[in-house]
């Protein structure tokens, strides 16, 4: 159980969760986020982490609304406990040298985390963020703080703005369009890239097969092998 | 200290409690495995096998419904061959009881891997006739009296493991069904399987799942399969499994109060991957309450 501290909406649909008392967590991993004893909604909500602040020891979550149990969730109120289970997933690898990020929408969400491990595990290293939305930007600014370079797209492209002859390890987080364009630019480029799938998941634990992706090495679960997978192993899946 | 009230002896296999994992919801235990101690249920049922193995359906696989969800996995699974080689020496040293949940495609595919389990050190086999899932096959098998007594039959022949045959809530008259099967030879039964469903996504104006129908679990079935456990229960001699929404310890004493020998937990663990422990807790609590020198003092009250 963790407590909810803040639960702002910070673009339209896009909200921010702070909480308390959840478990630590790498960048890529997520949490089942589920209202306490609730038969309806069902089912906890797969929700990667923002960010973990181990000084304070507080995860925060960044989601958005598609359907009626994060809606449910949006509506939850500072004060109020929270059943977190987690984290589950592989989370990002942490590769040496320079990085980028390129995140769509609400896919930006894990990314934030990442470059924040990344630049304490690298300070000098270059890292470029690509953040594109449909209408508003939001969470910009925090990339800023631990990124060299924030490109931001609103309305088109973002795979077109990132170069990918770099020497770089590569990592992307969107919708499918996005992540086929930026899989593709990747094979064209021969670029190392590791992308962070979703799926609908039950159970987030591997136990439910809801999930499973078709991979170059056969069936995967998304939530317990993934959610992220280099690039070639899931390039027909994605 | 766990008294020994919640003990039970299913057809001479001790269990440590009633409360038994599920087919298709606990895969074969790895995974709870590691998020909690595994070692207190009573049983577990493993995934459903066929006896080739399986990929599984293609397009959205589980839907979220009011206090449930529709699924549409498609039994994929290793295999017998794997099952009895890897999984089953497995699933032996996590303690709970073993059962081997075995589907099929053709009648043939059903003896031929209940033929292969006699190599394997399981202590039930559970035959699954009732997977809406999969396509000619699964549930035809367990919705017509006649065909599932002969599969039954068929099946008990030629299995050394006591045979537990899991019945699907779709059958016209499931009744029929159970009595037909404890006729042909079945040793218990289980039900209820999944509820055939369906869901459509408005906006896409599509069915949401490629085989357009899918299996529905969770609370919002417990009556329904609670009325079904019943009839079957007032049917038959044989001990009855019975399952279906279980949420809650009230939940499973429900179903023995209607007759059920053991219960299973299914897509609950989802929600709450401890919801097993906590129900063997409050059914241990229930019994000191209510001075119950065995759980099952209360089966069949109803």
């Amino acid at each position: 159980m963790a407590v909810i501290l803040e639960n702002e909406r910070i673009a339209n649909g896009i909200f921010r969760m702070r909480v308390t008392g959840a478990l630590p967590g790498r960048a890529g991993q997520f949490y089942m986020l589920h209202i306490p004893d609730s038969l309806d909604p069902f089912l906890g909500r797969p929700i990667s982490i923002f960010e973990y602040d181990t000084a304070s020891g507080e995860t925060s979550f960044v989601y958005h609304t598609p359907g009626r149990g994060t809606a449910m969730l949006s509506a939850m109120q500072p004060g109020q406990t929270l059943d977190v289970q987690g984290p589950y997933g592989n989370g990002f690898p942490l590769a040496d040298g320079p990085a980028v990020v390129i995140g769509g929408g609400i896919g930006i969400a894990p990314l934030y985390q990442l470059v924040k491990e990344l630049r304490s595990k690298g300070s000098g290293r270059s890292i470029d963020a690509f953040l594109g939305f449909k209408e508003e930007s939001y969470l910009t600014e925090e990339f800023e703080r631990f990124a060299n370079g924030v490109t931001v797209n609103i309305g088109g492209f973002v795979t077109q703005d990132a170069d990918f002859s770099l020497p770089a390890t590569y990592y992307a987080c969107g919708p499918a369009p996005m992540m086929r364009a930026a899989a593709q630019a990747a094979r064209d480029a021969r670029a190392k890239l590791y992308v962070s799938l979703e799926k609908h998941m039950a159970c987030g634990v591997g136990a439910c097969l809801g999930c499973t992706c078709k991979t170059s090495g056969g069936n995967k679960r998304v939530c317990k092998d993934g959610p992220v997978f280099f690039y070639e192993e899931v390039f027909d899946a994605i | 200290m766990p008294s020994d009230a919640l003990k039970i002896n299913l057809l001479g296999v001790e269990l440590n409690n009633p409360v038994i994992a599920a087919s298709g919801t606990f895969g074969f235990g790895h995974e709870y495995a590691e998020l909690f101690d595994v070692r207190r249920l009573g049983g577990i049922s493993g995934k459903g096998l066929t006896l080739h193995g399986s990929a599984g359906n293609g397009g959205m696989r589980v839907y979220e419904t009011p206090s449930g969800m529709l699924n549409s996995i498609g039994l994929e699974n290793p295999g017998v061959k794997k099952f009895v080689e890897t999984e089953a020496p497995y699933m032996r040293s996590l303690g709970p009881a073993v059962i081997c949940n075995l589907g099929g495609h053709s009648e043939e595919e059903y003896l031929e891997g209940a033929s292969l389990l006699n190599d394997a050190d399981v202590d039930f086999l559970e035959l699954n006739i009732s997977c809406p899932n999969v396509k000619a096959g699964g549930m035809a098998f367990g919705t017509d009296p006649l065909t599932a007594a002969d599969i039954t039959k068929k099946v008990k022949a030629v299995s050394r493991h006591p045979l537990i045959v899991k019945l699907s809530p779709n059958a016209p008259d499931v009744v029929a069904v159970a009595r037909a099967c404890e006729d042909a030879g079945a040793d218990a039964l289980s039900l209820v399987n999944t509820f055939l469903g369906m869901a459509i996504d408005v906006n896409q104006k599509r069915a949401v799942f490629d085989n357009v129908y899918a299996g529905l679990s969770g609370p919002a079935i417990l009556p329904i399969a609670l009325r079904m456990v019943h009839q079957a229960c007032n049917a038959v001699k044989i001990p009855v499994i019975g399952m279906g929404g279980i949420a809650t310890a009230e939940d499973a004493l429900r179903f023995i109060m209607a007759g059920a020998s053991a219960v299973s937990v299914g897509c609950m663990t989802f929600a709450k991957p401890t919801a097993m422990l906590d129900i063997i807790d409050d059914l241990e609590a229930y019994c000191e309450k209510e001075q119950l020198s065995n759980v099952l003092d209360v089966r069949g009250i109803i």
